[in-house]
């Protein structure tokens, strides 16, 4: 491990990439995920490694879709529209199972959006974007540390399931500042060569293909391997739900607020805890067995204003309880493009516990 | 619970990096810390401020609650902030820009001419030193040397160590204020 320096999101996400090995950096300014692209622009060079600012973020994915096929540790990176731009190539990297690691720094809203710190991307990146029938692994980091310890793990998903993996942070993580401890730098020249990434010498009837060469022998592989990153990659963190009579599901910025309405509201007497999905894909189902039998309610809570992380919640819960019904509560900020306030929270639980609040599933 | 203090202005003042080299203090003599900026797409002019919150344990949000200790180097970082202050907390004014007298008596406010004692050690543009130095006193989270030596540091860093002497005067007279 490296001696604990301060940073912010952003530079975090950069300089741990570095130290897994990045090989090979494209992309597409955007705010507010640029610091990424600039702490690469310098580092890249010294180190010999490519980094390059493309005239446009499909081309960034594109050229990161050929770079993969080298087996190289590859990224790219963007927010809201420009992620939204790069998912035809996303869809390619599905189909050939490349390894391909990009983060997306959200924006908040439709369209252009803006740079407020929202959760307005979830539903895309879930979902897996582009056209086609396939998974990006999801992870969701809610402070510096984890957002660095999240891109070597990236790397460890991606390989492991040959996967797209995407780290989806937001404006607030981006831009805080926090101590981070890295861990130790890996030479790309030292990593091993994976049999199927393509060298630039002759192809002969021996070399492993990219695609299985039998025409149903894809889907099936994938289904197979969807059902097996929904089994192993389900991560979590939760917060004193052992005996809450109320959980609230939140992840990335929102999930620190929440950590302090759940102090104010236990001072209180009022039984809150909270689950904190690390990875929105696979979506922690598993996480609900260690709720109490009689819990009262679930509630999900998010920076976008449809509830776009609502129905996995209803999912989970359908999954876990099996012979009664427990209601399913939203809670959709959009404050001001910002996240809410501790006080407002507190009051849209309380609203909930006291039966203001209709339930949503 | 973390302590808060807010660096709050306009863009040029210096607020965010006295509240950087705070937060490396901070870091340096063991405390956990988040440093969160806000500040609008002007690098001078506009309105600027930072949240430095810091404990032993874990910290919940980020972001702006209850403020333990306010900076407040202009009239309407005052204005905007001075509400947000807990009850027995602490606000430093800029006594060289803000006219206004008259504050909430539950607080302790401390008027302090930052741009005045910046330019009496001949560092026209230390006022955010002047800052780190009170708000190193204020907060009491280190004695002045070794907040001195981190700060000293931080400009090494920076390729910039030739303003240290002026620098480390000038943290004084912020931390005597």
């Amino acid at each position: 491990m490296s001696e604990t320096v301060l940073m912010k999101g952003n530079e975090a996400v950069a300089e741990a990439a570095l130290r897994a090995g990045l090989d090979f950096y494209a992309a597409y300014p955007i705010t507010p995920q640029t610091e990424i692209l600039e702490y690469l622009s310098k580092k890249m060079p010294e180190l010999g490694r490519v980094c390059v600012q493309a005239d446009s973020e499909i081309t960034a994915i594109n050229m990161i879709m050929g770079a993969a096929y080298t087996g190289k540790r590859v990224l790219t990176s963007s927010a809201g529209p420009g992620i939204s731009l790069k998912q035809e190539g996303l869809s390619y990297c599905a189909a050939n199972d490349l390894p391909v690691v990009y983060v997306d720094v959200q924006r908040g809203g439709n369209g252009l959006a803006n740079m407020g710190s929202c959760q307005t991307e979830y539903k895309r990146e879930v979902t897996g974007g582009g056209n086609g029938d396939y998974h990006a692994i999801i992870l969701a980091p809610a402070s510096v540390q984890e957002t660095a310890d999240m891109v070597s793990l990236a790397y460890e998903l991606a390989e492991k399931y040959r996967n797209i993996v995407g780290i989806m942070t937001e404006a607030t993580i981006g831009q805080l500042v926090e101590p981070v401890t890295f861990k130790e730098a890996v030479d790309p020249a030292s990593l091993p060569v994976p049999s199927w990434a393509k060298t630039g010498k002759m192809i002969s009837s021996s070399d492993e293909p990219i695609k299985p060469r039998i025409k149903d022998a894809k889907p099936k592989a994938d289904r197979a391997k969807y059902f097996q990153m929904k089994e192993e990659v389900q991560m979590w963190e939760s917060t004193n739900v052992d005996d809450a009579d109320y959980v609230v599901f939140a992840f990335g910025a929102p999930s620190r607020v929440v950590y302090d309405a759940l102090l104010i509201l236990r001072e209180e007497g009022q039984k809150i805890g909270m689950i904190r999905p690390q990875t929105l894909w696979p979506y922690p189902e598993k996480a609900l067995e260690e709720l109490k039998e009689d819990v009262k309610g679930l509630i999900s809570l998010e920076t976008n204003c449809t509830g776009q992380m609502l129905p996995d919640v209803a999912l989970a819960r359908d999954l876990h309880f099996k012979d009664r019904h427990v209601p399913v509560y939203s809670c959709a900020y959009i404050v001001l493009d910002r996240i809410p306030t501790v006080m407002q929270v507190v009051d849209d639980i309380k609203a909930i516990i006291s039966g203001q609040t209709e339930e949503a599933y | 619970m973390a302590k808060e203090v807010v660096f709050a202005g306009f863009g040029g003042q210096g607020v965010l990096t006295a509240g950087y080299m705070f937060a490396e203090i901070l870091l340096k003599v063991g405390f956990n810390l988040t440093y969160m900026p806000a500040y609008g797409a002007e690098m001078r002019g506009g309105a600027a401020n930072c949240t430095v919150k810091f404990g032993d344990g874990k910290i919940g949000s980020p972001l702006m609650k209850d403020v333990n200790l306010l900076v407040a180097m202009n009239g309407p970082a005052t204005d905007a902030f001075e509400k947000l202050v807990v009850p027995g907390g602490t606000m430093l004014v800029n006594s060289d820009i803000v006219d206004r007298k008259i504050f909430r008596s539950d607080i302790t406010v401390v008027p302090i001419p930052f741009n005045t004692l910046a330019r009496e050690e001949g560092n026209d543009r230390g006022a955010n030193i002047v800052m780190l130095g009170a708000v190193v006193k204020y907060t009491g989270i280190t004695d002045v040397e070794t907040a001195a030596d981190i700060m000293r540091g931080y400009f090494d860093e920076k390729g910039k160590s030739k303003y240290n002497d002026a620098n480390t005067r000038t943290l004084h007279r912020g931390y005597e204020s």
